[in-house]
């Protein structure tokens, strides 16, 4: 019903953000976990193939976008649908360009901080919290101005 | 790496939030080519902010402590060596701990951001919890509880975000109340609200019992939720509402939110019709749109609750309780939900070129088609719907024929076949097409699964033949796994439809024949086509004479031999104008030398059936057995040398009455469902549901398999395993069957001998332990509750935590246990101990991994952890579970504590609530299976009276506790005071067991009181239903 974790990963497969917000099976290897999903989604052919991995383990499925270097995944439960997932990713790169003006990967690297305020300010709980980008950003424009 | 991300190029978010010795830092260590100078930067930058803190901690002049901008910069830095490190680094960065509680609580915004994003990262880690929790949980208490907007805005998103990584939160009162204060409050901010919601969402996923554990705070804290609803103007907040309302509705109590349905109905018309209109007054306000569309988020939203609380003409079966049948809406709502689906279509279908806005139209469009299903749908909605999505098939774009078909998929399983068939028919030839072309593997197996899902008596034959070829001359899918998925739907499509006789032989010959490899698939294939083969008298020859020309060509694969080895060795005697005896006999020992052992083995007993028939082979057949009386396999030795002596003893005797007992003609299987249905994966369910039409034949000749000798080969023994009750629905999870009856009834005669011979445990060591004053309490609570108190006093607590460490294997178990130390005073010398009731003689349960405590010493309000794992290995009372003791000294004196852990045989229940419990004519089915099957011997009764009284709705209550134990209840209204519950119960050396369990309500007869009857049937005839009981009781 709701998003299991989001990740996001450059090319060469180095986390850049991760945020769980259901805890991965006690015999899971974080490590491993992502590394699988890497080696799963940087092997997939981007013009021909879905964005979607459908059984990506036997309780979560792939919802995954690149833009440049980055891949933005998000893991969803089985029974929901892919679509509205893309959706988000969409808009939580969009929320990330705006608020540091074109964003690339160093930006990220660099205000690791901000980011993950960008993130928590759009989904609490694995759920979409406000779709507004204009709401969004002057909230986000706010806390960044606060002592 | 400096590639930008490409969307917009909009002006900088710069401020003076930044942060300047982390940017330096940061740019330092990329800069720094080789690992070791970065590590060596690390090591150094580790030991200044080290010295830092120390010297700050010891300086007691409050001027000389560290600044609060100083104090973000260091633990900014933490966060980023941490990350940096991929999380490596975690036990370098654990002394700055204590400085991020400090930071948490600064007063100053970006320090407290600061605190609580590093928190949130590092709070995945156990050891980060055990140290810091109840400090950041009292601090996070008093922001939520605070006046700062901001402020409480961080405390709800840490909520948010470790809220089920870490079970306390969602046990903490105070935090569950000052959230649920803020959903509450009139005058709060409407983004606190919004956070606030799914926070409450977040602990409620964690601990249920936050609602359904008080009746009373239920009723009136989902009236408080469901009522910010109320304000359908405000969308914003609506987003977040809608997850926590479907979590309440699907999880807690459905009936309360089916009143929301007009009000639902009237947002999500407003959201499409209005949201598309071209009229200005009705139009969606701007913001509320998403790339040209109504918003999807909402509609999605939306639609998925509606589907929670409206139940299609398929679901009614299931009773659910509370639930809205369409045909109740009035026809005002359903004639507007009715219009948002035809709208959602011409939505979809619209042609636009931005590839964000297609995407989002679709996903409107998606999900509206698999909610229409629901809405009582006229043939003529049906098909459109198919219509609207078949012509999505050809879309250029990966994500969309994937989803079309996905809905497809889906819509195809739920439909009336005529509707669908006349669509599909249509473009049959397209979808073939896209098989042939698509690259994408899972649209590839979507294509698979759509054309199973409608392929009926008509166009089987197409069908089928397109599949083939598929897998026979397909590049795209390179892993078998898939071919191996396609055969199998082959197999069972050929079973399912097929009409001519001919034909259905001929695909399944073929279908092994090109089996590359021998795998289980393949195996379950040519063991149900032996059965049906077995069954169908007018099979029998054509099926012989057409594997005899498989045979005859070189390179058969080894499938076609075991099943020609079983067939011909059955039929041989049919088909002598084609081949004679002889000629058989030298073309299995041809194909002998070219298989496996397995294979080998039925070769074998080919020859001795084939000597039944022709006697005069005898020479060659006996040549061939002595042979084998050489072979380095132990079961071909044996083999042949007991069908050589039975050879022998005929010949002696003079007479074939031996051979023709010992290899009568096979009677007929008696499986009705074919185990190849369980390999079909993730379908949808209703679409495998048909009884196969070659099937059907076999009950009539059931009648002759009561008299018949208990003769098995080893293809039937898998077959068995199917028509045990209840293993249908460990079957979903991947869970071995339940044994069959017969064996497991006779392991469970020797278990129940087990008590009587160890009555002179009485003088145990288990049984010698005296058990602390109080330890009934979190005994009993360890039996119904996952997790909880196992144990509390002034001194200390004990929280235990009960979970399937692996989900493959029920019967193990992990106990972990947390003790508090409530005293302002340290404990030390902290050891424990776990006593098992039994330790030989094959023992119910053993205790494994025992892992050392975390420590041995506990600083006052400091928490320290043991875990250790017990695996199941047969049926026992709970009574004898796990004995814990615990010593320690505290304040000069020496404390020791005794208690015993409730692990039964309840605690093995796989607890899933996602999964679709059974049905209450299924349920009546299975129950009566077992009253037949096992007579009084599975069952067990118990008459109680409920200690806690005063609960209006005993059945309700009775259904939380049942489904608390892990049982699966069974949706019904049609008996009152009832409550059906099943189960299957796992242990590892006796395999697992179904359960069912009837609980009925009555007033007692002094009339004074209730009573609840517990009725128990298992698939074992001994105690289990007992021990069961035993449990449930405990639970009550």
């Amino acid at each position: 019903m709701a998003i299991q974790f989001i990740i996001c990963l450059n090319k060469q497969g180095t986390v850049r953000l991760v945020r769980w917000y259901e805890q991965l099976d006690s015999n899971e290897d974080t490590q491993r976990y992502i590394s699988n999903m890497y080696r799963l989604i940087s092997a997939r052919d981007h013009k021909n193939q879905s964005n979607f991995i459908e059984s990506f383990t036997d309780k979560t499925k792939l919802v995954y976008k690149r833009y440049a270097g980055l891949y933005f995944i998000m893991g969803i439960d089985l029974a929901d649908e892919e679509s509205i997932y893309l959706s988000n990713i969409h808009l939580f790169v969009e929320v990330l360009d705006s608020f540091f003006g074109n964003v690339c990967e160093l930006d990220i690297v660099f205000n690791f901080y901000k980011a993950y305020m960008v993130m928590d300010e759009m989904f609490i709980g694995g759920e979409l919290q406000e779709m507004s980008k204009d709401v969004l950003l002057e909230r986000l424009g706010n806390m960044d101005r606060l002592d | 790496m400096e590639k930008r991300l490409g969307l917009s190029n909009n002006g900088a978010s710069n401020s003076n939030s930044n942060i300047r010795g982390l940017q330096i830092f940061i740019a330092d260590l990329r800069s720094s080519q080789q690992s070791q100078e970065q590590e060596r930067r690390i090591q150094a930058e580790l030991s200044k902010i080290k010295q830092q803190f120390t010297s700050s901690r010891k300086k007691s002049d409050s001027s000389n402590k560290l600044a609060g901008y100083q104090r973000k910069k260091y633990v900014s830095k933490l966060a980023y060596i941490y990350i940096t490190s991929n999380t490596t680094k975690l036990s370098d960065i654990l002394f700055g701990l204590d400085e991020m509680v400090e930071l948490l609580k600064s007063n100053v915004f970006s320090e407290k951001y600061m605190a609580y994003m590093t928190l949130e990262i590092l709070y995945e880690h156990q050891e980060v919890v055990n140290r810091v929790d109840d400090l950041v949980t009292a601090q996070l208490v008093k922001d939520l509880a605070g006046s700062n907007d901001d402020t409480v805005a961080l405390a709800l998103n840490f909520i948010g975000v470790v809220g089920r990584l870490k079970n306390g939160l969602a046990y903490n009162d105070d935090v569950i109340t000052e959230v649920f204060q803020i959903i509450r409050s009139p005058t709060a901010a409407e983004h606190l609200k919004k956070k606030a919601a799914l926070s409450f969402l977040t602990l409620l996923k964690t601990n249920i019992d936050i609602l359904t554990g008080d009746l009373q705070r239920q009723n009136h804290w989902i009236q408080r939720i469901l009522s910010l609803l109320d304000d359908s103007q405000n969308y914003r907040l609506l987003l977040s509402v809608l997850p926590l309302i479907e979590f309440i509705a699907r999880y807690v109590n459905p009936s309360q939110c089916v009143r929301l349905i007009p009000q639902l109905t009237q947002i999500l018309y407003k959201c499409l019709i209005g949201g598309t209109s071209q009229l200005a007054e009705t139009q969606f306000p701007a913001e509320y749109m998403f790339a040209n569309v109504p918003n999807p988020w909402l509609i999605t939203k939306l639609v998925s609750l509606l589907s929670v609380l409206i139940i299609s003409r398929s679901e009614i079966s299931e009773n659910r309780a509370g639930l809205l049948q369409a045909s109740n809406i009035d026809t005002d709502n359903l004639g507007k939900l009715r219009l948002c689906v035809s709208k959602a279509i011409e939505l979809g279908t619209r042609d636009v070129s931005d590839p964000m806005e297609r995407i989002v139209q679709n996903t409107i469009l998606f999900s509206l088609i698999n909610f229409a299903s629901k809405l009582d749908p006229t043939e003529e909605a049906l098909s459109n719907s198919a219509t609207a999505l078949c012509s999505l098939l050809i879309s250029s774009e990966t994500n969309i024929r994937y989803l079309a078909l996905d809905s497809l998929v889906k819509l195809c399983a739920i439909s009336e076949k005529t509707v669908i068939d006349s669509v599909c028919k249509k473009n049959l030839n397209l979808i073939c097409r896209l098989l042939n072309n698509e690259k994408d593997q899972s649209i590839l197996r979507k294509l698979v699964d759509l054309l199973y899902s409608f392929t009926n008596v008509d166009n089987v034959k197409i069908i089928v033949n397109h599949l083939l070829k598929f897998i026979l001359t397909s590049r795209t899918i390179s892993d078998n796994k898939m071919k191996r998925d396609i055969s199998v739907k082959i197999a069972v499509l050929t079973e399912k439809y097929a009409t001519d006789t001919n034909w259905f032989v001929e695909i399944s010959l073929k279908l092994l024949s090109i089996s590359s490899n021998a795998t289980n698939n393949d195996d379950l294939i040519w063991e149900r086509l032996s059965q049906i083969v077995v069954n169908n008298p007018q099979l029998h020859k054509i099926t012989c004479e057409q594997l005899v020309d498989y045979l005859n060509n070189n390179n058969t694969s080894e499938t076609i031999i075991a099943t020609g080895a079983f067939l011909i060795g059955e039929y041989a005697n049919l088909i002598t104008e084609k081949i004679s005896i002889g000629e058989l006999f030298n073309l299995f020992t041809d194909k002998y030398f070219i298989v496996s052992n397995t294979t080998k083995c039925m070769i074998l007993t080919t020859m001795i059936k084939l000597y039944k028939f022709a006697p005069e082979i005898g020479s060659a057949v006996i040549k061939f057995f002595q042979l084998e009386l050489n072979s380095l396999d132990i079961e071909l030795q044996t083999r042949s040398y007991e069908y050589l002596k039975i050879i022998q003893i005929s010949n002696s005797i003079g007479n074939k009455a031996l051979l023709d007992t010992l290899f009568s003609g096979m009677p007929s299987f008696n499986s009705r469902t074919n185990p190849l249905l369980r390999r079909l994966g993730n379908l949808p369910d209703s679409s495998v549901n048909n009884n196969s039409s070659l099937w059907l034949k076999v009950n009539k000749s059931e009648a002759s398999l009561a008299g018949s000798p208990e003769r098995r080969d080893e293809s039937s023994s898998s077959v068995q395993n199917s028509t045990s009750p209840l293993s249908s629905m460990s079957s979903n999870n991947g869970i071995a069957p339940a044994p069959p009856l017969s064996r497991s009834r006779s392991r469970m005669n020797s278990n129940v001998t087990s008590p009587i011979k160890n009555n002179g445990i009485n003088d145990s060591y288990y049984s010698r332990q005296n058990l602390s004053s109080n330890w009934r309490e979190g005994f009993t609570r360890s039996i119904s509750h996952r997790q909880g108190i196992l144990y509390s006093s002034s001194l200390i607590k004990i929280l235990y935590r009960i979970t399937n460490p692996d989900i493959q294997q029920m019967s193990i178990l992990q106990v972990s246990l947390t003790f508090i130390n409530q005293t302002e005073w340290e404990m030390s010398g902290f050891n424990t101990e776990t006593i098992s009731y039994q330790l030989q003689d094959s023992p119910s349960y053993i205790i494994q991994n025992v892992e050392s405590l975390s420590s041995t010493s506990i600083m006052p309000h400091k928490r320290i952890e043991q875990k250790f794992n017990i695996t199941i290995r047969k049926p026992f009372e709970v009574e004898k579970s796990v004995i814990f003791n615990s010593h320690f000294k505290c304040g000069g004196s020496v404390q020791f504590l005794s208690l015993k852990i409730g692990i039964g045989m309840t605690s093995t229940l796989v607890n899933n609530v996602e999964q679709p419990g059974m049905t209450l004519p299924e349920y009546i089915g299975r129950w009566r299976q077992l009253r037949e099957g096992l007579g009084n011997d599975g069952e067990y009764q118990l008459v109680v009276r409920p200690k806690k009284s005063g609960a209006q709705d005993l059945s309700s209550s009775l259904i939380q506790i049942m489904k608390r134990l892990g049982f699966q209840v069974v949706e019904q209204d049609s008996i009152s005071n009832t409550v059906f519950a099943s189960g299957i119960i796992h242990t590892k050396s006796t395999g697992n067991y179904g359960c069912l369990v009837k609980l009925k309500s009555a007033i007692s007869s002094d009339g004074d009181s209730r009573e609840i009857e517990i009725t128990c049937r298992t698939t074992s005839a001994g105690s289990l239903s007992k021990y069961v009981v035993d449990c449930i009781n405990y639970a009550l």
